[in-house]
Formats: structure tokens, C-alpha cells, sequence
């Protein structure tokens, strides 16, 4: 789960990371009103809160928004307000928004800081070994495209779970970011809280692009990024509440809610039902192999209830850009039959009006075979993946 | 032969009272699985499908001198549940739920090292040694003794594999899924030593997928094996653009080079047959016959 980058910073503030001071905005009034409670005289920052990076870099689709990125200096007080007007209801393009952009419906304005140095900070988790991994970069542009294509850049740092950075690492993060040795306890005190935070919020990345550093030495957590891992936040239901509905995609959103995983492609014309996120990329390659293109896939896992396999269904069946539906089940822990009266309740429901080839495999599927058989769907059924995907495909073209 | 478990086996299983529990231990039972107890708490003294029921995993070990054990107890319970089975002193534990958290997995971890056993999982299907022992969720009949061991990081294409070892008219010695989440208990470096070590399996066939560098790590250590078995490789998710698990971070720490293709190339460098497509995986073993 992400969250915004104004409660990003109210967590780090709570453990003692110096953020700018801010306030966030619904209404250009009330942008007017926070402006002035943060810091008497400008200049001011006004960011654009959607869950997305690159926002400075970004452009709004509307006219009326100005030809700005998301993120704004806003030097005169009377500015403020006009500024809010035209970003607030706008739609901002980033680099990580796709090109409909998200819909900006509150902005965060904040004292601006003069900064002498940034760089970036940031934690994620390291699957490999496993352990957290600390990422130092001077530089406070793309980070992927830094790891791609100049990973010399990147000063990479392995953390344990109870251990603090110590003295060796952090001089070496100095000198790699040319940093005076004055800086020595405000950084390890910085990274530390950071990792405290990391640690008992269950986060899965945690990033602050920029750090800068100010006129008097202090070390500010200029942007902040969170994202919580989504199996540990039963351990915060305080974290829970900071969800934003608004930033999901509305399948995504249902899909979670029964607990499966919805996942988009971009362009495509085939939705899948699959227990198993291998069996979802395996297909997409098989479908890719005979010439089409997965469109989204829906991951019903485990699922063992009818009627939330039955909603899951639904959502693929009503994707607009979906022509065709394959469903390949390979029962274990899951079991065909329950599958099979989820696909009947579904049809009945938002009716069947594109092409459907199903597979059974494993757990109860003689059962589930029959189940459909006898329902009178217009359902193929197929004894393979790889005969399902050419059977669909050759259907689909016939019809066209 | 097998590896990790056969039917001499001695198995506990961990939430035995549990409703999935309950419908896959009776399909265990029924393939001659050596259950010997289960664990559940505050249901000690009792049996449940014949089998003796203790509160803790070391009196089931002094009672049943248990070896190994599946847990079926959910993802919330998993930490606590491994820790008993490691302090136990068990050679093995295979867990199968998902959605363990990540950082109970970086504690579980760190608990595993230097200790007695092997993890499995989670969010595994299992281990099955067919016609011997069964730990896990795998679907019904589609096992058959053999020689060709079977490991997969993926839990549904571990079947789909299996039906691609059938479809060739071979059977499996051990099938292993190694678990979909992030962070795993074993990867295939210490499966591929102990298929190697086992004088029964004679093929090895491996799933990897896309996200993370486990297929990379592995290749590396085939490629240093004096005497190699063959290997038959599928990787899936060519279509997919990226680590769409991990996204940004995984690409992040590898540098962008976690693609499907690029695991291939480094399976093929290490002497394994890399296969296209997975109904390609029958053909290739037809052709070892």
C-alpha cells in the first residue's frame, strides 16, 4: 500500500526526521490560509498529492493548470491561491501515471528550504540476501534509470534488523557524497530513524528525494515516499486508514477486497482467470506466442468461496477491453467445483457476451467439468493451457 | 531414493484441527503419507483422523520422535510456528500459506542460519515424493514415481510441469515448490545439490519466473558442478515488462536486468536446456528417452 507524501512526512516527523513545515490544501483558500501558518514570507513549495513520482517533471492535460509541473515555487503571497486554483481539479501526466494522469484533488504547501546539498535516501527490501537495503545517490533524478545505466552511482549498504549504521558505514556514505565530517551524527541519526521507522511500520520501501541539507546544517526530508507491505498492515490498522480509495484503480480496489490480485496490461484484448501468478505469466507469453495480447489478469489464489470467486469473474467479464476470456485453473489448495459454480453465478449475473474457454486441472475437476457442462453456458472447455490459448484465439478470429 | 522425504518419513503437521488442514491431511493419509502427530494448541490428548494430537512440537517429537512437518496454519502464525519447529531441532519444515509478512520472513531468516533445518515455503504447494509422502496442497493423481525431480518457484505451474512429466511417460522422484513470496526459505541452489546427490533422479526440470535473481544464483552453481545432471529450464513472464512484484525496488537492486530473457541466457551459458514454452518441456524429455 503507498501513501501520500504529506503523511509520509507527518510518520517521519513522528520519529524525529526534520520535514519542511506544511499544510494541506482542499480549496485555493484554504491553500491561502496554510500558506501563511507555515511560514509568514515566501517563497513557498506547492506539490501536487498524487501517488506518483516524477510530479515536478509532470504536465496537466487541462489548459487552465498552466504549463507547470506538479510541484510549484510559488514566490508572492498573492500567488498562492491562484496557484491552487489552477492545479487543484487538474489532471497531472507523470512519467508513472500513464498518459490518462491522476486527478489532483489536494495540494500540500510548505515553507520552502534553501537548501547547499541534496541527495537521495532510500530503503528497500533486498530479496536476495534477504535484507534491507540502504541506497545513497548524490544524484536526485531517476533512480531506475541510475541503477540501469550507472549503478557506480549508487552507494548500496546492507542493514540487518536490529543493527544500527555503523561509524565505518556512515563515513563511507560521506566521503561518497563528499560530505564534511560534521555531518556524521545528524546522518547516522537520520538513517537510523529512517530504518526504525522502515522496521516497525513494515514497510517495503521507503524513499526521501530529496535530503536536503540548510543553511544552519540540518538534514530535511524534502519528499518522502512509504509503501507498507500489504500482508503486515492487520499490525497497523492506523496505517490502514491512510488509504486513499481514490489512487487505485477501481478493479484493483474490488479484486483486493475478496483477496485476489488484479493486475493490468497495457493494451489487449484477452482477460485471464488464473489461481497462481506463474500460470498468469506463463499464459501472457503462450497468448503473446499465438499472436494476441493478455489485456489484465486476476489472480484468484487460494480462493475457496463461491461468491467471491463469482465477483472476481464479474470484474474481468465487465473490462470493456476484454474480447475474450480464458480461465485456466489448476485446483490444489483450490478446488475446481467451487470455480465452476463462481463462472455460472458470474453469467448469470452480467450475462456471458464474449468468448469463454475454460481448463480444469486438478482438485475436483470431473466435478467441475460437469458443473459446466450441464449449465448450458456457451462454454468451451479445453484439456491444456496450450489448448485453451489456440482454441480462444481461433474463436475470437472467427467471429471477427 | 528421493530428497527430503520419503515414505519412511516420520511427519508432524503443524494446525492439524485446521479446516484446509483437515481436507489435505486425509489426502495425505490416503497416500501413505507416515504422519505420525499433530500439533494444535490447547487440543493436546486428542486424535484427529487416527492421528495423536499434542500442544507443543517438542512433545509431539518426544512422543512420535517426528522428523519433519508441514504447517498449515495461517500467515499471521507462520513466525511463531517456524521458530517452534527450529528450535525443535526439526530437519525440516514446508509452509504452506500465504502472505507471511516480509519482515517476519527477514526474522525467519536470520533464525534458519546455522540452525538444523530446511525451510520450504511459504506460499508453497509442498513437497511431494509420490506414491511416498505428500507435505503440502498438490491436486489429486497427477503424481507418478519416476526419476526426474522436479523444483518450482512458481505453485501452479508446479503441476502444470508435473502434467508435462506425465505427458512424457516419466514420473517424478521428489516434486518441490519453493514458494511464490518475495522472501523464501530455500532457493534452487540447495535443491539442485540434493537432486544432484540422489541417485534416483536422473533429469532435473526447473520453473523459474520472472523477479528476483534465484534462477541466476542457481545457474551460477550448476555451472560449477563437476558432474552435471541434465537440467530442462522454462522461465515464464517474456511478456511481462518488469518485476511486477517487487517493480521499481527489485529493478532498483539488480539494476534492471531482471528480464525473462536474460535468466534464460544465464541458464543456457550454465548447460541447461532452456525450453520456450512449457509443452515443449514433454517434448524435450521424450528426446532423452
Amino acid at each position: 500500500m503507498n501513501i501520500h507524501e504529506y503523511q509520509a512526512k507527518k510518520i517521519l516527523q513522528s520519529y524525529g526526521i526534520k520535514v519542511p513545515e506544511g499544510a494541506i490544501a482542499y480549496t485555493p483558500g484554504e491553500a491561502k490560509r496554510g500558506a501563511q501558518r507555515v511560514a509568514p514570507h515566501g517563497p513557498w513549495m506547492m506539490k501536487a498529492q498524487i501517488q506518483s513520482g516524477a510530479r515536478a517533471d509532470g504536465h496537466f492535460l487541462e489548459k487552465k493548470a498552466g504549463r507547470k509541473g506538479g510541484i510549484r515555487l510559488i514566490k508572492h503571497r498573492k500567488d498562492i491561491f491562484t496557484e491552487a486554483e489552477k492545479m487543484l481539479g487538474a489532471t497531472l501526466v507523470t512519467k508513472q501515471t500513464g498518459d490518462k494522469g491522476k486527478t489532483v484533488s489536494k495540494v500540500y504547501v510548505e515553507k520552502y528550504y534553501n537548501t547547499k546539498q541534496m541527495f537521495y535516501a532510500g530503503l528497500i527490501i533486498n530479496r536476495n540476501i534477504p535484507c534491507i537495503t540502504l541506497l545513497i545517490t548524490a544524484s536526485t533524478t531517476n533512480m531506475l534509470e541510475l541503477a540501469v545505466n550507472e549503478p557506480e552511482k549508487i552507494l548500496y549498504t546492507n542493514l540487518g534488523l536490529d543493527d544500527k549504521i555503523t561509524d565505518e558505514q556512515i563515513d563511507k556514505i560521506l566521503s561518497f557524497l563528499h560530505l564534511d565530517k560534521k555531518y556524521r551524527s545528524g546522518l547516522s541519526d537520520f538513517i537510523n530513524q529512517m530504518h526504525k521507522a522502515f522496521l516497525e511500520l513494515d514497510a517495503i520501501m521507503m524513499e526521501v528525494n530529496p535530503v536536503g541539507i540548510d543553511e544552519e546544517d540540518n538534514l530535511i526530508a524534502l519528499d518522502a515516499k512509504i509503501s507498507f507491505d500489504d500482508n503486515a498492515l492487520y499490525r497497523h490498522p492506523d496505517i490502514l486508514q491512510l488509504h486513499d480509495d481514490s489512487e487505485e484503480d477501481d478493479s484493483s480496489l474490488k479484486a483486493a477486497q475478496y483477496g485476489f490480485g488484479y493486475y493490468k496490461l497495457d493494451g489487449g484484448s484477452i482477460g485471464c482467470i488464473v489461481n497462481g501468478d506463474g500460470v498468469a505469466l506463463s499464459m501472457a507469453d503462450m497468448i503473446n506466442a499465438y499472436g494476441e495480447q493478455m489485456a489484465c489478469f486476476l489472480n484468484v489464489k487460494g480462493g475457496v468461496d463461491k461468491d467471491k470467486i463469482s465477483a472476481g469473474i464479474k470484474l474481468i467479464m465487465t473490462n470493456p477491453r476484454v474480447e475474450g476470456i480464458l480461465i485456466n485453473i489448476l485446483g490444489g489448495f483450490l478446488r475446481c467445483n467451487l470455480v465452476a459454480d463462481g463462472i455460472i453465478a458470474a453469467a448469470s449475473e452480467v450475462g456471458l457476451n464474449v468468448p469463454l474457454v475454460v481448463r480444469f486441472e486438478g482438485t475436483n475437476k470431473d466435478e467441475a467439468k460437469d458443473i459446466l457442462d450441464s449449465s448450458g453456458l456457451p462454454v468451451t472447455q479445453a484439456e491444456s493451457m496450450e489448448e485453451a490459448v489456440e482454441k480462444l484465439v481461433k474463436i475470437m478470429r472467427e467471429s471477427d | 531414493m528421493s530428497i527430503l522425504v520419503n515414505k519412511h518419513t516420520k511427519i508432524l503437521v503443524q494446525g492439524i484441527t485446521g479446516v484446509q488442514a483437515s481436507f489435505h491431511v486425509q489426502r495425505a493419509l490416503a497416500m501413505g503419507t507416515n504422519i505420525v502427530s499433530g500439533v494444535s494448541p490447547q487440543r493436546g490428548g486428542t486424535k484427529y483422523f487416527g492421528v495423536p494430537v499434542f500442544n507443543t512440537v517438542k512433545e509431539a517429537i518426544t512422543a512420535t520422535k517426528a522428523e519433519a512437518s508441514v504447517l498449515f496454519v495461517p500467515a499471521m502464525a507462520v513466525k511463531s510456528a517456524v521458530q517452534e519447529a527450529v528450535e525443535s531441532g526439526l530437519k525440516l519444515a514446508v509452509t504452506i500459506a500465504a502472505g507471511v509478512p516480509v519482515r517476519d520472513m527477514l526474522e525467519i531468516k536470520a533464525m534458519l542460519k546455522g540452525s538444523a533445518t530446511t525451510l520450504i515455503g511459504p506460499n508453497t504447494p509442498g513437497i511431494i515424493t509420490p506414491k511416498e509422502a505428500c507435505l503440502g496442497i498438490f491436486p489429486e493423481n497427477i503424481h507418478q514415481p519416476g526419476n526426474i525431480g522436479l523444483v518450482s518457484r512458481s505453485s501452479t505451474l508446479t503441476y502444470e510441469a508435473t502434467l508435462e512429466i506425465d505427458k512424457a511417460g516419466f514420473g517424478q522422484s521428489t516434486v518441490i515448490g519453493l514458494g511464490d513470496d518475495m522472501i523464501i526459505g530455500t532457493d534452487f541452489v540447495d535443491i539442485l545439490k540434493r537432486f544432484h546427490e540422489d541417485d534416483k533422479t536422473k533429469t532435473i526440470v526447473l520453473i523459474g519466473k520472472l523477479g528476483g535473481m534465484y534462477e541466476e544464483i542457481g545457474a551460477e552453481f550448476y555451472a560449477g558442478l563437476l558432474h552435471k545432471k541434465p537440467v530442462i529450464a522454462y522461465i515464464a513472464g517474456t511478456t511481462m515488462p518488469f518485476d511486477y512484484k517487487m517493480g521499481y525496488a527489485g529493478d532498483i537492486i539488480t539494476h534492471g536486468k531482471i528480464t525473462a530473457e536474460r535468466k534464460r541466457q544465464a541458464m543456457r551459458q550454465a548447460g541447461m536446456t532452456v525450453v520456450e514454452n512449457l509443452s515443449q518441456i514433454s517434448e524435450c524429455l521424450k528426446t532423452l528417452k
